[in-house]
């Protein structure tokens, strides 16, 4: 029933994309002769509104592709509004930009609950949507037509997580720690599915740590008794600080590696103390560190829009999906329509963003577009981007 | 491993039951449960931080500068959210400290958003090695701290002039007043005194918990189930109830499953309600009428 709706829908935006062409195009809401309106959405104020830097970068790169020139002879005309990580606030701004604004396309969503608020009815709309950053595996799972994710999903995390776990050599016994919310069984389920599937392992330790925890002994103890050769942590920063010093403080001293929610630096400062680093790593979804050359550009648009507001992972995760964007609406040509910018999409093979670590992977039956990452970890003082555990000698 | 829990599980109670020592002695002085306790905590903690890290001040005196804050706020609370509401029911006493709750979490959210911020700690010593089981430095302060506060707030409430005043404004406020004591005055200083001790135990526990607003909806539950078991409105029973509740946490999150840690607190609270209503050291109130 699934692939028939699909097949339906891919069949559909093809027929659209390519037997309707010409004119009947220009019909499209949100498109004029010289300029096509996007609606940008995201946490900007309120408890989340760290996440909302990469609606910022986001519009920085439009902005930027504006002043040199525009796509295909149109300008980008950014309306932003704000979520504030409320489901209700999200569902609101989504039926503005659609119904008010009458955008083109819309690109943003930093909260996966608010994603998955407001989903059925950008579904129903047939708006073409690109996810800012929330990496919830289930906005695009089951695939709906005109919804893309342009980060790593939550399962695509817990895969890739567990596949670095298998480069330690002699690798065998892998410990898992995860809160028991929704956004942790998200990365811990397809986790162990990677364990059991590809290496045909079942963890020796699968422990839960709720949020808000201040104590990890039971969790550590329990670990540390199973004595794994690696432990996957899908947990919230401070629950991860929390963890990684109670192991280091009971002697657990296991290679830990925690998900793109943790910032390594922020934990190194929130345990304070350089030697628990030293088992420490944390998928990193990047293709360098903020102040290598290969992001200097990125970065320099990021600064250029947004004066005053620090440039950090955030900022610059929701950029691969505006290259995404940008090169899905070249590749739709002068002629544009909404049904050949969903084609472009799903017709997007290996694209390299250049902002993100892994390149971007669409077809009509995958919309899930960023399937690998890298780890980042500290060698020294110094921090290093790896992809195997034997890249760095520790 | 039990030796571990049991250790880790003293050190984790003496949090609670600093947290609950502060409600026990607001409770038996106002009869108010303090709903905003949690966020006394956190908020010292963040006026330790900012300290810290805005002005540099040497960790010593910011802690000392937290707990005159966090007694100037506590008294301040009383005069200005409190003691207009003499005379209300208690459920509306109860919904100004949850308001009040959600309002300090607003201040420090708005002040420094959501993330998770750490302070250093507070004593750098090694850990002490008892056999295989690991004692941090930090909890042995706590610990000591705890058991300090409950033995000067013992002898102040139960053996000293202050204990009886406390108990004639509790009983008779009229009457109290009527033998010369200032009661709101009174109500005002224990609030302070009661908010100063959550101060105490943010400064003991900042370094070890970190810091985020919600820090302190999670230790209240904890220090709620603590009074709880131990009898409300007693003190040693809030410090014995934390204690245990830390050793139990540990115990069923180490030998039943990690997610009993969280949900021991709750079945706690059930239990005793349901089999021993006035806690393991309580007394059942008898009222001649």
């Amino acid at each position: 029933m699934r692939m028939r709706w699909l097949t339906l829908g891919a069949i559909a935006s093809g027929v659209m994309a390519i037997g309707l062409g010409g004119s009947a195009r220009a019909a499209d809401p949100g498109l004029t002769k010289d300029s096509i309106k996007i609606g940008v959405f995201g946490p900007m104020t309120g408890p989340a509104a760290a996440f909302g830097h990469a609606q910022l970068g986001i519009r920085a790169v439009y902005e930027d592709l504006n002043e040199h020139g525009g796509i295909n002879g149109r300008k980008l005309e950014v309306v932003l509004e704000d979520t504030a990580c409320d489901p209700a606030k999200g569902i609101a701004a989504a039926k503005k930009l659609i119904a008010q604004d009458q955008v083109f396309l819309l690109h943003g969503g930093s909260c996966s609950n608010v994603v998955m608020a407001l989903k059925p009815d950008v579904i129903a709309s047939g708006v073409p949507y690109v996810v800012a950053t929330a990496a919830n595996a289930a906005i695009t799972d089951p695939v709906a037509p005109n919804v893309f994710q342009t980060v790593a999903t939550t399962a695509t995390m817990g895969r890739t997580m567990v596949d670095f776990a298998m480069t330690k050599p002699g690798a065998k016994r892998i410990a898992v720690i995860s809160h028991s919310d929704e956004w942790g069984k998200s990365g811990h389920d397809p986790a162990l599915v990677e364990l059991k599937t590809k290496f045909n392992l079942t963890p020796v330790a699968d422990v839960t740590f709720e949020r808000g925890s201040i104590n990890a002994t039971p969790q550590v103890l329990q670990i540390k008794g199973a004595n794994p050769d690696f432990i996957v942590a899908f947990l919230y920063p401070a629950e991860f600080a929390i963890f990684v010093r109670d192991a280091f403080k009971y002697g657990l001293t296991v290679p830990t590696m925690g998900s793109q929610a943790i910032s390594i630096e922020d934990t190194a400062q929130q345990v304070g103390n350089p030697a628990i680093m030293k088992n420490v790593y944390v998928f990193y979804p990047l293709a360098a560190q903020i102040g290598e050359a290969k992001l200097a550009r990125w970065v320099d648009i990021f600064k250029k829009y947004n004066p005053g507001v620090r440039v950090e992972t955030n900022g610059l995760l929701g950029l691969g999906g505006a290259e995404a964007v940008i090169e899905a609406l070249r590749r739709a040509g002068p002629d544009l329509t909404r049904a050949k910018f969903i084609a472009a999409l799903d017709n997007m093979h290996s694209f390299d963003s250049g902002v993100l670590a892994a390149p971007l992977e669409f077809s009509p039956t995958h919309h899930a577009g960023m399937n690998g990452g890298a780890t980042i970890t500290y060698v020294g003082d110094k921090l290093v981007l790896i992809h195997k555990f034997t890249d760095v000698q520790k | 491993m039990f030796g571990q829990l049991v250790v880790s599980g003293i050190g984790q109670g003496s949090i609670y039951a600093l947290v609950a020592l502060g409600m026990t002695i607001l409770f038996r002085v106002t009869t108010v449960v303090n709903f905003g306790h949690g966020e006394l905590f956190m908020f010292s903690a963040f006026v330790i931080y900012l300290l810290l890290n805005a002005f540099n001040v040497p960790y010593a005196l910011a802690a000392l500068a937290a707990i005159v804050v966090l007694f100037a706020l506590g008294s301040a609370v009383e005069r200005l959210l409190m003691r207009p509401l003499q005379g209300a029911p208690h459920m509306a006493l109860a919904m100004m400290t949850v308001a009040l709750s959600y309002l300090l979490r607003g201040v420090v959210r708005m002040a420094w958003g959501g993330d998770v911020r750490s302070v250093p700690p507070m004593f750098d010593f090694e850990p002490v090695m008892l056999g295989n089981v690991v004692l941090a430095a930090q909890d042995i302060v706590t610990i000591g701290a705890t058991l300090l506060l409950v033995a000067v707030f013992f002898v102040l409430l139960q053996r000293s002039r202050l204990g009886k005043l406390a108990q004639a404004a509790t009983d008779s406020a009229r009457g109290a007043a009527l033998i010369g004591l200032n009661v709101p005055a009174f109500h005002r200083t224990m609030w302070g005194v009661a908010a100063a001790v959550a101060a105490i135990a943010g400064i003991l526990v900042a370094p070890v918990t970190l810091l985020y607003p919600d820090m302190g909806a999670g230790v209240l539950v904890r220090a709620f189930a603590a009074m709880t078991l131990g009898g409300f409105g007693n003190l040693g029973g809030a410090v014995a109830g934390g204690l245990l509740m830390g050793v139990l946490e540990q115990l069923a999150g180490g030998y039943v499953s990690t997610a009993m840690v969280d949900i021991a607190s709750y079945i706690v609270i059930i239990v005793v309600l349901l089999c021993r209503p006035a806690g393991l050291f309580g007394r059942v109130e008898r009222v001649r009428v």
